[in-house]
Formats: structure tokens, C-alpha cells, sequence
């Protein structure tokens, strides 16, 4: 069965492949297209006209565009992604360095959001048919209306102004240094074994991670809460039932593994939506992660940085696709059948 | 009753929030080691028993009267928890679905493991060993292997000897069977049967064996309780009420069912439906007062008194002594059916059906679903195809209507190669009418609209008047009043809901009209309409039917020929009393047999001479 | 639908629709309702907070920006952005996802390979990065928001609907229209789509609470509709510049976000459960 699962992932994977190239090259068309000189971006304004021009041709903005691309192309799978107009330094170099800042953050959410809705799924399955479960219902309703930028803004009115109870800036307080082993701030600082450091670091991020957490986990406790009532209703609970197992054993022995399915695919198709909140979420709280980078470079038309950030972000989301595919093949045996 | 009763339910009421009820008074006894069935129809309250017994009925229901004892413990005085105990141990169940009884994603011998777990045996490996020595009991190949199985890659049939085997694991003192083998198909279900059978003698368990198949109650129960709108009317000894039933209803049922043998007499047919809880309420007398073709004034005042009419027989109605004298009208042209003509509506020669299946990963299989079937159907010729599930009917009707493509062969429908002729010179011609008449008539039309469809695209541009009038027509001919027009399916009882589906079939005269499975979801009393509606329009001689059903009686009944099919195959046919009372090919024999039942007498002659000993 | 009496049990439905009615209403009598002119700045007050605080004042209920515009007034022309943008945005992409899904849904085969990659390609972004990027390439202004949620949300419409549309193509009275003779088109359109309205309808609702947000977030990070036009997003971006002085200011334009979208929520719950066939059947069993 091993064999047949890698065989499954490693399908997946593949399978995006071409659906990726296909994205680089959208993205590339549409940024090309911009009413915007990236040569003209990317010297001082007082620039002449020949040295744009020069600047143009050394860019090879000339080109016919797939020449462009596909000169782009050569270049990023060698590593080379372009220089950013903005910092005057490779692309590649500062978009790496930003990446596991950003992994970081979406990874403690995502576990956060799981753990909260899953559990929230399953205390609100458990008081079904009671008030409760009318009001947790109605929670859920309110969460889920708060989507994560308004969270973190919420968290920063709450506790930036109000209770400052935790920080609303930056992964570290200020002052602290942590030398980079593997560039999660979380890792490196328990290396460190100063408490006080993990500390900064832990109160540095748990606000970023409760916004972004908590706007994902209402949708989580709803569908695992429907799935688990739609799971309730299948033949062989009741026939559990009358075996006499007891509703604990029905519950965690026979009918998660069934209704948790949903669940997991919610996790792959979303946490596209979940990665491409950090975009916000890192502005808001000035987390140097790439969102930060993202609407620098946006917002100063920097085309080599956003295409780079862009597809990064099409990479994640891909890449959660397959592995939910992939769960969900591990959890659901029929779909094993040679 | 005898004094010790495994099982001894007394006056249970069972009631809606809203107090209308759905069981009243019932009254049952299983002595130890004998099989009571329970027959009802759908929608009598027969499962509500098991539910009851085991403390799973759904919300909004209550005990609201009376007591169930089992082997002398007061069931309905003990706590849940109590209760709890002694399902899987002391009492075992059989489910009707045996496909989605097992949980999908745990293999057979995870799910047999925590039950032997449950009923004590705490070590692994012992575990596994009383499985497969269970797992062999019951008739399984390979039980090793079974062990590691996922339940979507076993049969039917494997699955309920499987649950079969759970349920016998622990030697029950009671085992319910809730309909086993109404899921299945027929030679399967005669040996699911005979294992049940088999079983209860080898662990001498009780078993209340739950169904609406009368023919099927009589193989297997010594004694048997009819139950008719959430009341026992009947009860005793299993030949007496089915050789000599002492209630209307229990005769009706046995008359309204076709039968394989003897000759084809007309089917009882009972008018309205059986009625609902609400209905129930506001009656005064007998409940099958309004149906019963014995009954009179007095039947309708009072509640018919529950009376001993032979030592161990009961029925509760006023005039027990009318039973024998009920029988189904006689037809009205007693002369011979109309000679099919010459011409072929339906022929078809070495036609094959093969279908490429993508998986999982990608890899595509050719897969044969029909293979070289030649046979002819006539003008006014009533054709049946029997078979199992598999045998690749359902294919061949979307084959002639055009569902699907021939891939082999050749098929002439209405004198036009299907293949090569544009699919609307068919339209008209040739009609299905669909098996689910849930799934077949769209919850959003109404009754009169539906059934003139088939008009809309014509063009014809029909008045209104001319439409509604049509509509009426129609539903006349499929015994319906015109009333029917204004409301929506959802308003209608399975029955009526399948007549409309014939009506909407004839709209368009056809002269090829399909069905396929039409009866198989409904009750043994609404069947009856529908195929003395069937032998009617036969009388008219309007069109040729082709009529698939699984069940032999059903085809024996309607048609004048017959194909059996087998796996993609026609393996026999010819004129309906040769291919069933004389069967040549070994499978059909099979089907027959299987069909006809068990012998009754060898069976019980086996069970008194045990009690003697 | 002629069970419309009905509705009105359902508190969610009813809520939900009171206030989403209310936040329209605003919309469409937002000359007549707002005090001042959204753009007018009165200097005498920068930065006043509302009339229930200390230093508040009536000429302004709830207090002043950092330019001196009224804020109720703002908050009452940004629903009028939101909702407009909401309202076009979400039909726009309802059209585009239920023909798709219909078409993918009812014809299989190739069309719905094509359509579920075209799909697939769409959903590899996230949703807020390709409302941005679209924003880049099409440039700023109103209906160019409009344009990029209608371009990013289709995908939404036609992933739900499809999996609905082939429910009902499974149905036996869809074969039957086809094999009495109703052409493709007759059959989607008599046959199929009244069956998904419902979960259409739902999905609208859904789609305006999520519109808003996404107008919200261009305006926020400066990318959405001009800046003379009023909306929440901008409010928000231009008080958390001082939100430390003035919170107020902050908080109120994230609450009308946030009682926006939760009402509309509300409304496209309550209408999922109303119309849903189960929940009809309740009390048989």
C-alpha cells in the first residue's frame, strides 16, 4: 500500500507541473501588460532617456514577450530570478530570506486553526440538539465574519491600545538577537535555551497566528460538525450501536475516521486562501515575512519581486492541494480499489 | 404463550411527540429456540420492534405503553447503560442493508475484532482465530483473507454472512433479523436463508425474523404475527396463516402476491393505502375497515376484539369466518389474450455492449457488459427479462432507448437500426418508464403537466384545455382520478407516484414501452395495482412491453415471454410457463428454485423431531 | 416558494435580512441620510471622537478623521461603495459561475475537463493576492474592483454548483426530458436550474458578505476605488495611522464591516436551511 501511496503523490505532483508552468506564464503576460516601464522603475528619476533605453535593452523589454519568458524561465530554474527595481539586490536572495518568517507564521496557524476547529467540531457535535449547540452555531456565525485582516486589526485595537497584553510588532522585542540556524525564529530560539528569548519570540507571533488561525477555524468546526451529523446517519453507526458500543467508542473508534474526510480536503483547498492571508496579516503587525515584501513591491510596481512572491504563493497552494489529495486517499479505502 | 418466552413484548404502545400513534398494543412471544416472523408492509410499524427492543428508536418516538421482557429482565425498567450491555452479547441483529452495515474505512477484521473484543476474548491472536473459525462457519472462502478486506470489496452476499457471523459470535439468546435479505438478490437471499436457518439450530438462539415477504416468513418461521397499520391482526402458527389465514387482511396479502405456480388467477387488489398515524388517530373501528371487502357497519364503529379462533391462533376481527370466502374479482374478458403480431418492434442480433473504465490512476479496462444476445419482440407481444443483479439488463435497456451506444452488433427498433438512425425518429416510438419514481418525475411540475411532456417539444402547440383534457385521459388509463392533475409528486404514495410514470409513458402512443424494475421498490399490496394494470392495457393489445424485473412471479405474471440473463448473456428463453416450469439451463433452474422457496416440510419435520429429543 | 410564510421562523433568516435590508437602505438614501458631504473637511474638528465620550460633540456623532470629515457620514457613503461594489460584483460573478458550472456539470466530458482546469489553474491562487494582482494589471477605479472580485469569485460559483448540477443530471426525470425529445438547452434550463436556484440564491449571500471584504481589503492597502470616493477600507488604513489617539475611528469602520458581512452570512445560512428538502421533512421519521 506504500508503494501505491507514493506512486498517488508522486502522480499528484506531476500533475502540477503543468499547471503550474501554465500560472508562470499568465503571470508573467499579466505583468507585462502593466502601463508601467520597469526600466524606467528601477533608475533614479532623474534619468535620461538613452539611459532608459539602455536600461530597457540590458532588461531585454524589447523582446517579443515569450522570448521574455522564456528568458525568464531559464533564468529562475538556474535560480537567478531577477533584481528587484526597489532594493537594487537579487530578487532570489530577498525573497529567500523572507520565505521562513512567512512559512512560520501560516504553519502556527494552520495548527492552531485544526486544533480549535477540530475540537470546536466536536464539542459542538457532542451538545447537538441543545441550546448550545444553537449558540455555538451562532458563534461560528460571528467568527466567520471576521476575516483575517479585520482580526488582526481587532487584536492590534485590543491589545496595542487597550490591554497591551501582547506585541503588535515585529517577531522579536527589540534588542534581542538570535543567530539564524534555520530561519524559523521559533526553532532558533529554543536553540538559544534563554527562555526569555523563546518567550519574546512566542509573544511576538501568537498574535499574528490567532488572526490568521482563528478566521479559519469557524469554517473547520461547521463542516466537521455537518459531516459528523451526516456520519451519525449512516447504517453501520447504528449498527455499532447495536453492538452495544458505547458512545465513546462510536464516536473516536468508528465514525471520526469517516467524518474527519471532509475535513482534510477543506485543509488542502483553503490553505491557499490561508497563505495568502499572511499577506495582510505580516503588513498589519509589520512581521517581516513576504506579505510584507508583496505590498512594498506592489505598491511600487517592483515586477521581478511580485512575480516571484506570486508564484511562490501558487507553488504553497499547490502544493496543499496534493497532499489533501493524498490524505484523503490514505483515509478512504475505497478509493484504493486496483 | 408459553411461561418462559425469550423474548415476551406485552401491550406496547409506541407513540409520536404529537401522541398519534405508531404501534398499538402489540403483542408477541418467542419461546426459546423458535424463529417468530413479523410481516408488515411498509409503513405497519414492524421495525419500530427491533428499535424498540433495542433502545434505538429515532427521535420524536417513546415507549409510551406496555413492557418488553427479555429471558424474564424488564427491558424498558433498566438504565441505558444496562441495556447497552446486552446488545451484541445476549441479543445479536441483522441488518437489511448489508453494504453499508460495516464501516468503509475499517477493514472486516478490525471491525469482527472489537466486537470479539467487546464480547470478552481479550487476547489478539484468540481474536483471530474465532474469527475465522466464525468467518468458516458461516460458509466463507478464505477467511484469512477476509480479515484484511475493506467491506466495499466484498458482495452482498459476503457482507451479510459476515454480520450473520457477528451477530452469532456470541451466542445470542435472541437474534433479530431486521428484512436480511430484502437487499439481496434471490439465490443469494435462499442461502443467506438457509445459514440463518442453520445457525439458529446450531446455537439454538431465538430469532424474531422481521419482513414483508409472506412466502419468505413461511420457509423460515414456526410462527408468524401479521401487522397491519401498527397492529398485531394476526397470530400463530406459520402454515395456518398462510394455508388458512383467519384475518382479511393476511388473505389479501397472500392474494395480492403473483405466484410462480398454479394458474395465473388475478391478483387482489385492494383500493386507497394503508393508513398513516395521523389517519389512524381519527378512526374508531378496525383500521383495515376501509379496505377490507369483508367488512360492514359494525367494523367501522368498534375495535375488532382479539379472539382465539384455534388453540394458538389469534385474529382481532369482528367477522374471522368471512376470511376464506375473500377472492379477487374475476377478470372481465375471461377470453384469451390478443395473438401478438408478426412484425418486429424490438430485434436485435449478436448485440454487445463494451465499456472502457478509467480508474483511479489512469489505466483504462475494457469491460464487457452485454455479449452476443439475439432475441425479437413482437407487436403486442409482452416480453419479461429476468436476472440478477450484474446480468447486464439495465444495459441493454439504455441500449434501446438510446442511452448509450452499441458497440457490436445490431439492434432494430421499430424496423430502424438504432445506430444509424437519428435519434428523434425514436421519440414517439419507443418509452421507459423509469424504476424510482422518486428519482423520475420532477418534484417542481405538476401531476397534468408531467404526464403531457412529452408534448412540449413537439410543437404541436396544444390548447391548455386540449392539455388538461389529455392529462385526464391519461391518468383514466392508468386508473387515477383527474383530480391527480393539480398536485405535485411529493403528494402522491409510491404506487400512484409509478402509475403516473406509466401514464407519462403512453402519452405518445408508443408502440415499444419499457420498464424497467418498476415494481421491485413497492409493497406486495401496491405491486398488485400495478401488474393487474399491466395485464389490463395487455386486454387492449396497444403496444409491446418489455418488462425487466429481478423477480420470476412478477415476469410470470404480466408477460408471455421470457430472457434470462446471466452475467451479459441470454442463457435461456421461450414462452413464460415452458422457461419456469420446465427450465433447461442450469442457471435458470437455479433461479427457479430459489424462486419457489424452500420446502416447507422437510424443514419443520427436522425442528419437531429436535424438540423431541 | 409558496412556503415564503415560513421563513419568517427561521431568527437567523429574519436578522440577517433586517440588517442587510438596513445596510442597503443606507446605501441607496445615502445623500439624504448622511449629514455632511463625505469629502467636506471641517478643521475646527480633527480627530473628535463620538458624542458619547469626553471632548465629543453633537456636531459630529461620531467624531471626525484625521482630515476632519464627518465619519458617520463617511461610514454611510462607504456602504453606498460597498454595496454597489457587492451587489455588481456578486452578479457578475454568479453569471459567469453558474453558466460554467451548468455547462461543465450537464455535458461532462470534455467541457467539464476543460472547465475543472480552467478551475484549478484559477484556484491555485489565493484569492486575495490574485484580487491584487488583477488590480495591478487592469489599474484602479471602481469598476475595475468590481471587475477583479467577478474574476476571482467565479470560481466559488461554479465549483459549488457544479457538484449540484450533476445531482440533478443524475435524476431520472432529466433522462426522460432528453428522451422525449428536449434539446439540451430546454433541458437546462426547465429541468436543471430551478433545481440548484436555491443553493444559487444562497450562494449570492454568501458572496455579497465576502465582496465587501475584498473591497475592503483593495481600498485598504490603497489598491481599490479612487480615493475620493469613501470607503471602509480606507477609513480603516487612514485611522490606524493614529489609532493610539483615536481609536474610535478604527473601530467603527471594522464594525461596519463586520455587521455587514455577519448579516448577509446570516441571511445566506438562514436561506440554505429554509430551502433545503430535508429540513422540510422534519418530524417524519
Amino acid at each position: 500500500m506504500i508503494k501505491a501511496l507514493l506512486r498517488i503523490v508522486a502522480r499528484r505532483l506531476f500533475a502540477i507541473v503543468p499547471v503550474f508552468a501554465v500560472v508562470t506564464v499568465l503571470v508573467f503576460a499579466a505583468l507585462r501588460i502593466l502601463p508601467v516601464d520597469p526600466a524606467q522603475m528601477s533608475l533614479p528619476p532623474s534619468a535620461t532617456i538613452e539611459q532608459v533605453e539602455a536600461k530597457r535593452e540590458e532588461m531585454g523589454l524589447n523582446k517579443p514577450i515569450w522570448q521574455q519568458y522564456a528568458l525568464w524561465a531559464r533564468r529562475a530554474v538556474a535560480g537567478d530570478l531577477g533584481e528587484s527595481a526597489q532594493y537594487r539586490m537579487p530578487t532570489a536572495k530577498g525573497v529567500l530570506e523572507r520565505l521562513p518568517a512567512t512559512i512560520e507564521l501560516a504553519m502556527c496557524a494552520l495548527v492552531f486553526a485544526v486544533v480549535v476547529g477540530v475540537a470546536g467540531g466536536i464539542l459542538l457535535f457532542t451538545v447537538r440538539g441543545t441550546a448550545l449547540e444553537s449558540l455555538g452555531m451562532a458563534l461560528t456565525s460571528v467568527v466567520m465574519a471576521l476575516p483575517d485582516f479585520l482580526l488582526a486589526l481587532l487584536f492590534i485595537l485590543v491589545f496595542g491600545v487597550m490591554l497591551p497584553l501582547f506585541p503588535v510588532n515585529g517577531r522579536l522585542d527589540p534588542g534581542l538577537e538570535v543567530p539564524s540556524h534555520t530561519g524559523f525564529l521559533l526553532l532558533d530560539s529554543l536553540l538559544t535555551g534563554d527562555v526569555s528569548i523563546v518567550a519574546s519570540a512566542i509573544s511576538h507571533i501568537a498574535l499574528p497566528v490567532m488572526a490568521l488561525g482563528l478566521a479559519f477555524s469557524p469554517t473547520i468546526v461547521r463542516v466537521l460538525h455537518s459531516s459528523l451529523i451526516n456520519t451519525y446517519q449512516q447504517s453501520y453507526i447504528r449498527q455499532a450501536r447495536l453492538r452495544g458500543l458505547s458512545d465513546r467508542e462510536i464516536l473516536f473508534g468508528q465514525a471520526l475516521k469517516n467524518a474527519i474526510l471532509p475535513v482534510v480536503i477543506l485543509v488542502g483547498t483553503q490553505f491557499g486562501g490561508l497563505f495568502g492571508g499572511t499577506l495582510l496579516v505580516e503588513m498589519i503587525f509589520s512581521f517581516p515575512g513576504l506579505g510584507n515584501l508583496m505590498v512594498k513591491a506592489m505598491q511600487t510596481a517592483d515586477l521581478s519581486v511580485i512575480m516571484a512572491i506570486a508564484l511562490i504563493y501558487c507553488a504553497v497552494t499547490l502544493l496543499f492541494n496534493s497532499l489533501a489529495d493524498a490524505a484523503a486517499y490514505l483515509l478512504n479505502p475505497k478509493l484504493r480499489t486496483a | 404463550m408459553t411461561s418462559h418466552s425469550i423474548l415476551q413484548i406485552e401491550s406496547l404502545d409506541i407513540a409520536l411527540r404529537s401522541g398519534d400513534a405508531i404501534l398499538t398494543g402489540v403483542d408477541l412471544a418467542i419461546a426459546p429456540g423458535k424463529v417468530l416472523g413479523v410481516i408488515g408492509e411498509s409503513g405497519a410499524g414492524k421495525s419500530m420492534i427491533g428499535a424498540a427492543i433495542a433502545d434505538t428508536l429515532p427521535p420524536g418516538l417513546a415507549i409510551s405503553r406496555g413492557s418488553i421482557r427479555f429471558d424474564g429482565l424488564t427491558l424498558t425498567d433498566m438504565t441505558a447503560r444496562t441495556r447497552r450491555d446486552l446488545l451484541g452479547r445476549d441479543i445479536g441483529f441483522i441488518p437489511q442493508e448489508p453494504m453499508t452495515a460495516l464501516n468503509p474505512t475499517l477493514t472486516v477484521g478490525q471491525q469482527i475484532g472489537r466486537h470479539l473484543a467487546r464480547i470478552g476474548i481479550a487476547n489478539r491472536a484468540t481474536r483471530d482465530k474465532r474469527a475465522i473459525e466464525l468467518f468458516s462457519e458461516v460458509g466463507l472462502d478464505r477467511p484469512a483473507q477476509l480479515l484484511k478486506s475493506y467491506p466495499h470489496q466484498l458482495s452482498g452476499g459476503m457482507l451479510q454472512r459476515v454480520l450473520i457471523a457477528m451477530a452469532f459470535a456470541s451466542n445470542p439468546r435472541l437474534v433479530i433479523a431486521d428484512e436480511p435479505t430484502t437487499a439481496l438478490d434471490v439465490t443469494i437471499q435462499a442461502k443467506v436463508v438457509e445459514l440463518i436457518a442453520r445457525m439458529r439450530q446450531a446455537h439454538d438462539t431465538s430469532v424474531l425474523f422481521i419482513t414483508h415477504d409472506l412466502q419468505l416468513a413461511a420457509d423460515v418461521c414456526d410462527d408468524v404475527a401479521v401487522l397491519y397499520a401498527g397492529r398485531i391482526v394476526e397470530t400463530g402458527r406459520a402454515e395456518e396463516i398462510i394455508d388458512a389465514p383467519r384475518h382479511p387482511y393476511s388473505r389479501c396479502l397472500s392474494l395480492a402476491a403473483p405466484n410462480l405456480d398454479g394458474p395465473v388467477a388475478p391478483l387482489m387488489i385492494l383500493p386507497k393505502a394503508m393508513p398513516g398515524a395521523v389517519e389512524r388517530a381519527a378512526m374508531r373501528g378496525c383500521a383495515f375497515a376501509p379496505r377490507c371487502p369483508a367488512a360492514d357497519e359494525a367494523c367501522t364503529r368498534t375495535p375488532p376484539p382479539r379472539r382465539a379462533v384455534s388453540p394458538g391462533h389469534v385474529s382481532a376481527c369482528h367477522y374471522p369466518e368471512r376470511t376464506s370466502a375473500i377472492a379477487p374479482p374475476a377478470r372481465r374478458n375471461a377470453g384469451d389474450l390478443a395473438a401478438p403480431g408478426e412484425a418486429a418492434v424490438l430485434r436485435a442480433q449478436g448485440l454487445g455492449k463494451a465499456y472502457r473504465q478509467h480508474d483511479w490512476l489512469g489505466r483504462v479496462r475494457e469491460v464487457e457488459a452485454l455479449r452476443g444476445l439475439d432475441f425479437t419482440v413482437r407487436e403486442r407481444e409482452f416480453v419479461g427479462i429476468v436476472g440478477e443483479s450484474g446480468s447486464g439488463k439495465s444495459t441493454l435497456t439504455k441500449l434501446i432507448v438510446g442511452l448509450e451506444n452499441v458497440t457490436s452488433g445490431t439492434l432494430h427498433v421499430v424496423g430502424l437500426d438504432r445506430t444509424s438512425t437519428p435519434r428523434e425518429r425514436f421519440f414517439d416510438q419507443v418509452q421507459l418508464v423509469f424504476q424510482d419514481p422518486q428519482s423520475a418525475l420532477n418534484p417542481r411540475r405538476r401531476i397534468g403537466s408531467l404526464v403531457t411532456q412529452s408534448l412540449e417539444c413537439r410543437g404541436n402547440g396544444l390548447a391548455a384545455k386540449a392539455r388538461r383534457e389529455l392529462a385526464a385521459e391519461l391518468l383514466a388509463k392508468v386508473m387515477l382520478p383527474p383530480d391527480a392533475a393539480d398536485r405535485f409528486p411529493d403528494q402522491l404514495s409510491g404506487g400512484q407516484k409509478q402509475r403516473v410514470n406509466i401514464a407519462r409513458a403512453l402519452c405518445s402512443n408508443p408502440r415499444l414501452l419499457i420498464a424497467d424494475e418498476i415494481v421491485s421498490g413497492l409493497d406486495v399490496s401496491v405491486q398488485a395495482q400495478i401488474l393487474e394494470l399491466l395485464r389490463g392495457l395487455r386486454e387492449q393489445a396497444s403496444f409491446s412491453l418489455l418488462l425487466i424485473s429481478h423477480d420470476l412471479a412478477v415476469v410470470r405474471h404480466v408477460c408471455d415471454r421470457v430472457l434470462v440473463m446471466c452475467k451479459g448473456e441470454i442463457v435461456e428463453q421461450g414462452p413464460v410457463e415452458q422457461v419456469f416450469g420446465a427450465p433447461r439451463h442450469p442457471y435458470t433452474m437455479q433461479l427457479v428454485a430459489a424462486a419457489r422457496g424452500r420446502p416447507r416440510s422437510d424443514d419443520r419435520h427436522a425442528r419437531e423431531a429436535s424438540d423431541l429429543s | 416558494m409558496m412556503r415564503i410564510w415560513s421563513w419568517l421562523s427561521d431568527p437567523g433568516l429574519v436578522i440577517g435580512g433586517a440588517i442587510a435590508g438596513l445596510v442597503l437602505a443606507c446605501a441607496v438614501c445615502a445623500p439624504w441620510l448622511a449629514p455632511y458631504h463625505p469629502n467636506d473637511q471641517d478643521l475646527l474638528y480633527i480627530l473628535a471622537p463620538p458624542v458619547w465620550a469626553p471632548d465629543g460633540a453633537a456636531e459630529h456623532l461620531l467624531g471626525t478623521d484625521s482630515l476632519g470629515r464627518d465619519t458617520l457620514s463617511r461610514l454611510i457613503f462607504g456602504a453606498r461603495t460597498a454595496m454597489e461594489v457587492a451587489v455588481a460584483a456578486s452578479f457578475g460573478a454568479m453569471a459567469l459561475g453558474a453558466v460554467l458550472a451548468h455547462l461543465a456539470g450537464y455535458f461532462g466530458g470534455r467541457v467539464d475537463w476543460l472547465i475543472s482546469r480552467l478551475v484549478e489553474i484559477w484556484l491555485s491562487f489565493p484569492p486575495v493576492v490574485l484580487s491584487m494582482l488583477l488590480i495591478i494589471g487592469l489599474g484602479v477605479g471602481t469598476d475595475k474592483v468590481i471587475l477583479a472580485i467577478v474574476l476571482v469569485d467565479w470560481t466559488r460559483f461554479c465549483r459549488v454548483l457544479r457538484s449540484e448540477v450533476q445531482v440533478v443530471r443524475g435524476q431520472d426525470y432529466v433522462s426522460f426530458a432528453r428522451l422525449v425529445g428536449f434539446a439540451h438547452m430546454r433541458v437546462i434550463v426547465r429541468e436543471i436550474f430551478p433545481a440548484t436556484l436555491p443553493m444559487l440564491i444562497t450562494l449570492f449571500s454568501l458572496q455579497m458578505g465576502i465582496s465587501v471584504v475584498v473591497e475592503a481589503i483593495l481600498s485598504f492597502v490603497a489598491m481599490g476605488v479612487p480615493a475620493d470616493v469613501p470607503a471602509w477600507g480606507q477609513m480603516i488604513a487612514d485611522a490606524r495611522i493614529n489609532m493610539f489617539d483615536a481609536p474610535w475611528g478604527l473601530a467603527l469602520p471594522i464594525l461596519a464591516i463586520f455587521v455587514t458581512v455577519l448579516s448577509f452570512n446570516l441571511f445566506g445560512d438562514g436561506l440554505r436551511r429554509v430551502l433545503d428538502p430535508r429540513h422540510r421533512a422534519n418530524g417524519h421519521v
